[in-house]
């Protein structure tokens, strides 16, 4: 390309000097030691040195002891429990935040009630912990006041009928409340994302409502509502401060399991310790990501 | 299509919202009752006028604090870096960033406490300095995720890489584009992210309880066991305080650089029309 | 005898009246394209058909059947959308394959039928592919074939061609007319696009402002617009202001120069001034026995595009605008040079309304 004579040329100096090669390299990476420095020293660093205690014993000699004694009765026992109370809790949020997430969003509700359910879920996601366990002690303890305005207007006796707030159920309605928000926040994009077009083009192709959602809205949604309900199984797997707060040390569930072992308030077996927490952090790794591959699925399907 | 009254949509709506209002309602009123037969605020005196409620607060809001500024400190270079300069690495950080999400906080803290326990190479448990700075880098690490997330965000919104060619462009230097160019413009988002790690550091419980520190979340434990009325009172409190802070964090993230913080009561004179 | 009748169709959302009163009759196996701008009521009386929308008043008839109060999956309507709107979660096969399956059309005739589909739309080799997989052409076909599978009495088309790529709209919307013709199916197509419009329709449906404007054949349209959106839309045109001679209505004066129009002219206003227009092919720098009428003036601009060049002249105080032909042998003229347009005067005419 060859300029013009005529045109005014202006002097524009020299070029910026490009730094050559290798400096360039070092010069990049040092951007980014500090977040690795501080990963590994925090973060991957001790999961792997669990992980490596798992595998031995007292005297550092490698053996599957650890990994056996997993296998032991009260161990196992608390796994059970705490996979069986993740299911319930991530089956009862899945189906309620589905629900609600049709009801307000594709139900012909006005905006303003998706736009608070969608504020309040940000909120009450959050909610969980030592406060939600204190609020629900209030709701439906024994003095709670649902269970006061249910005996005294209604007749009717809940913790006659063997409820417990202090149970698995009561304590998978207390999860309800921060795992309902999340599913809601989760899948309302997803919901937004079933185009009209699909229906109308359903529709015209003959479809009742019903086999729309059958033959397009439902396959279409099930790889967020999967991955959600794994999301939702990793969260209740790992809460502790919820159940602590609520049942005391008392509810053998694995978090608090390792909790105790921790606090040295059982025999202390560090290298126990250190296979429950490889099986937690498997558990929760293999969890999340099948979520993530859901998540990707269905991305690619939405385009 | 006809449209017909969306009955049972209501009934669902009405259903999903008193199961999240009746809680509170329930709790504010059992906070209400602390005086046997009036309802009054003495349940909030009492915790307010509480020395422990005071202290750990106080030690909970500087961790916070601390924590906040250190992952910012960390994150906001990473952030940048990886978008500008080494796009490849962007996967890598991503996902260590989500890590966090799958170590539950006790795996974690019993990770630090056999790494860093008192016969390990380095003993940070041994002393109560020591202590409190793995509690902080804990409240770091739990709110890698989210602090990242919504820096990138941040980042991704006003594309970092073109703002930063015109800022050398025009001769200035990496440090100066930094502090000129990127950081204003990526503040929001970071404020954004503190108030979200705020919410969660301050009444955070597993951390605290098992490296021994007089933070808030263990204060409320014990509080629950000794109290009946006060407890409830901290949960409202509690829930206003997430609420302020969800609150203040979505208006941070959606804030574009530049914005007004309040409405200017009077006009600059550059804003009126030129003769 | 129409085989699809619209009489008197309303439609008000709220307090906006997005159509206006509209009636068209369409015959049996004829292509009638609805044509206009963005929100002048075209999609909205599309939809009407399909029935996704409820005429506020009026009525619809296919087939001899008022179908006004019928639900859509009950027409026998086939749709192409826009956005293709291909189910994500089938494949080709099943795509295409869904409306029979509804139907409830055994499993053998389906794969029949998908086939068959498949050879007219040339995709034969997809037939397992997902949506995500494939261009914006290639969806579109499919979407096409999806919407004919089912044997449908009328084809709907909401500018299917818009978000493809020039070219490919280009030879799409003669696949589109090809199938049709061979089906010999009854099919409404909408569009902003005049020249696709014009290229494969029988008959056009200019509107505007939730109005028909003017029915007729793409010829008729062109060449004979009856009110001046018609003929500013579709195509360009010239427009110039004129006067005419008070003691003869067949002259008029235009930028100072006195044309003989060949037929009295009907819309002058008060003052006498009117609007007459001029289709750039009229105008010529070449003259000849037919153009009686020339214009002087300098040249403003020249543009060339590609086998056209577009010339735009001052004359007097009016711009016009015409093309010639590009041939390699041509000389274009140059901006500021003087130039003359000759044009007959038959080929002007009046703008109403």
């Amino acid at each position: 390309m060859t300029l013009d004579a005529s045109a005014p040329s202006a002097d524009l100096g020299a070029p910026i000097p490009r730094t050559s090669g290798l400096r360039m390299i070092g010069w990049n990476w040092l951007g980014v030691t500090p977040f690795f420095l501080f990963a590994f020293l925090f973060l991957i660093g001790p999961v792997l040195y669990l992980v490596a205690g798992a595998f031995q014993n007292a005297e550092g000699a490698f053996t599957f002891d650890n990994i056996i004694a997993l296998g032991s009765p009260n161990i196992v026992a608390s796994f059970s429990l705490s996979i069986r109370l993740s299911l319930l809790s991530a089956l009862m949020g899945a189906v309620a935040g589905l629900l609600l997430g049709h009801a307000v969003i594709l139900g012909g509700l006005p905006v303003w009630v998706r736009n608070a359910f969608t504020t309040f879920s940000g909120v009450a996601s959050n909610f969980a912990g030592v406060p939600l366990a204190f609020a629900f002690i209030a709701t439906l303890g024994r003095l709670g006041l649902v269970t006061v305005l249910l005996r005294d207007l209604f007749g009717f006796n809940l913790y006659a009928t063997g409820f417990n707030l202090f149970s698995f159920v009561g304590l998978s309605i207390v999860y309800l409340y921060f795992q309902l928000p999340l599913m809601f926040l989760i899948i309302a994009p997803a919901l937004d994302g079933l185009k009209t077009e699909w229906r109308e083009a359903a529709e015209i192709l003959g479809a009742s409502r019903r086999q729309y959602w059958q033959m397009v809205g439902l396959p279409v949604l099930t790889p967020t509502i999967l991955g959600c309900f794994l999301l939702l199984f990793a969260n209740a797997f790992g809460t502790l401060a919820t159940v602590y707060a609520l049942m005391g040390s008392g509810f053998d569930v694995v978090p608090i399991v390792l909790f105790q072992q921790i606090r040295g308030n059982v025999l202390y077996n560090p290298n126990l310790g250190y296979a429950l927490a490889l099986g937690m952090v498997a558990i929760m790794g293999v969890s999340n990501t099948l979520y993530l591959i859901l998540r990707n699925r269905a991305e690619r399907w939405q385009k | 299509m006809k449209k017909r009254f969306p009955f049972a949509a209501v009934l669902m709506a009405l259903f999903g919202a008193s199961f999240f209002i009746v809680p509170l309602i329930a709790t504010f009123y059992f906070s209400l009752k602390m005086t046997r037969g009036e309802l009054g605020f003495a349940a909030y005196a009492s915790v307010f006028n509480s020395a422990d409620f005071l202290n750990t607060i106080l030690y909970s809001t500087i961790a916070s604090l601390i924590a906040i500024l250190i992952g910012a400190i960390i994150i906001v270079p990473t952030a940048y870096w990886v978008r500008l300069k080494v796009p490849k690495l962007r996967p890598v950080v991503e996902f260590i960033s989500l890590l966090p999400l799958i170590v539950p906080p006790v795996v974690l803290v019993f990770g630090y406490i056999r790494l860093f326990g008192s016969n390990s190479w380095l003993p940070l448990t041994a002393s109560t300095f020591g202590t409190d700075v793995l509690l902080v880098v804990g409240y770091v690490v739990l709110s890698m995720p989210y602090m990242f997330r919504a820096v990138d965000n941040g980042m991704a919104a006003i594309d970092i890489s073109t703002l930063t060619e015109a800022a050398e462009s025009l001769g200035a230097s990496r440090l100066r584009t930094i502090t000129t160019v990127i950081f204003p413009n990526v503040r929001a988002a970071i404020i954004s992210g503190a108030f979200l790690t705020f919410s969660i550091s301050v009444g955070e419980f597993v951390l605290a309880s098992l490296l021994n520190r007089p933070a808030f979340g263990p204060y409320l434990v014990q509080l629950g066991q000794d109290r009946a009325y006060e407890p409830a009172a901290l949960a409202i409190m509690s829930f206003g305080f997430i609420w302020g802070c969800m609150v203040l964090m979505q208006m941070f993230a959606t804030r574009k650089p530049g914005q007004r913080w309040l409405l200017r009561l009077t006009t600059r004179p550059a804003q009126r029309a030129r003769p | 005898m129409s085989f699809l009748s619209i009489s008197n169709a309303i439609k008000t959302f709220g307090t906006n009246t997005v159509v206006k009163g509209f009636d068209l009759s369409v015959e049996k196996g004829e292509f009638v394209s609805f044509l206009g701008p963005s929100g002048c009521g075209k999609t909205t009386v599309l939809r009407m058909i399909a029935g996704f929308d409820r005429p506020t008043s009026g009525n619809i008839t296919i087939d001899g059947r008022d179908v006004t109060d019928l639900a859509p999956n009950k027409r026998r309507i086939g749709m192409v959308f826009q956005a293709y709107a291909l189910f994500p979660n089938m494949n080709v096969f099943g795509n295409i394959a869904f409306g029979l399956k509804i139907a409830g059309l055994g499993k053998a005739e389906t794969e029949a039928r998908v086939k068959e589909m498949l050879a007219l739309i040339g995709l034969s080799h997809l037939e397992e592919r997902y949506p995500y997989e494939l261009s914006g052409g290639q969806q579109q076909r499919v979407a096409l074939a999806r919407a004919l599978a089912p044997k449908p009495q009328v084809l709907l088309l909401d500018e299917p061609l818009s978000a493809l790529d020039a070219k490919i709209r280009v030879s799409l919307r003669e696949e589109i007319r090809a199938i049709q013709r061979q089906l010999g199916i009854t099919t409404v197509f909408v569009t902003h696009d005049q020249e696709e419009a014009m290229s494969i329709s029988d008959r056009i449906v200019v509107m505007n402002g939730g109005r028909a404007d003017q029915i007729g054949t793409p010829s008729a349209i062109y060449n004979r617009p009856s009110t001046r959106f018609v003929a500013g839309f579709v195509g360009t045109l010239n427009v110039l202001k004129a006067r005419v001679d008070r003691r003869n209505a067949q002259t008029v004066t235009i930028g100072g120069k006195t044309v003989q129009l060949a037929q009295p002219v009907e819309s002058a206003d008060a003052q006498g001034n009117l609007s007459l227009a001029l289709r750039p092919e009229a105008l010529s720098l070449l003259p000849s026995d037919l153009r009686d009428v020339t214009f002087d003036g300098i040249v403003k601009s020249v543009s060339f595009m590609g086998s056209v060049i577009r010339i735009r002249m001052d004359v007097g105080d009016e711009a016009i605008s015409f093309d010639m032909f590009n041939s390699p042998n041509l000389v274009a003229p140059l901006i500021g040079q003087k130039a003359s347009a000759h044009f007959a005067s038959s080929d002007i005419f009046e703008l109403s309304a």
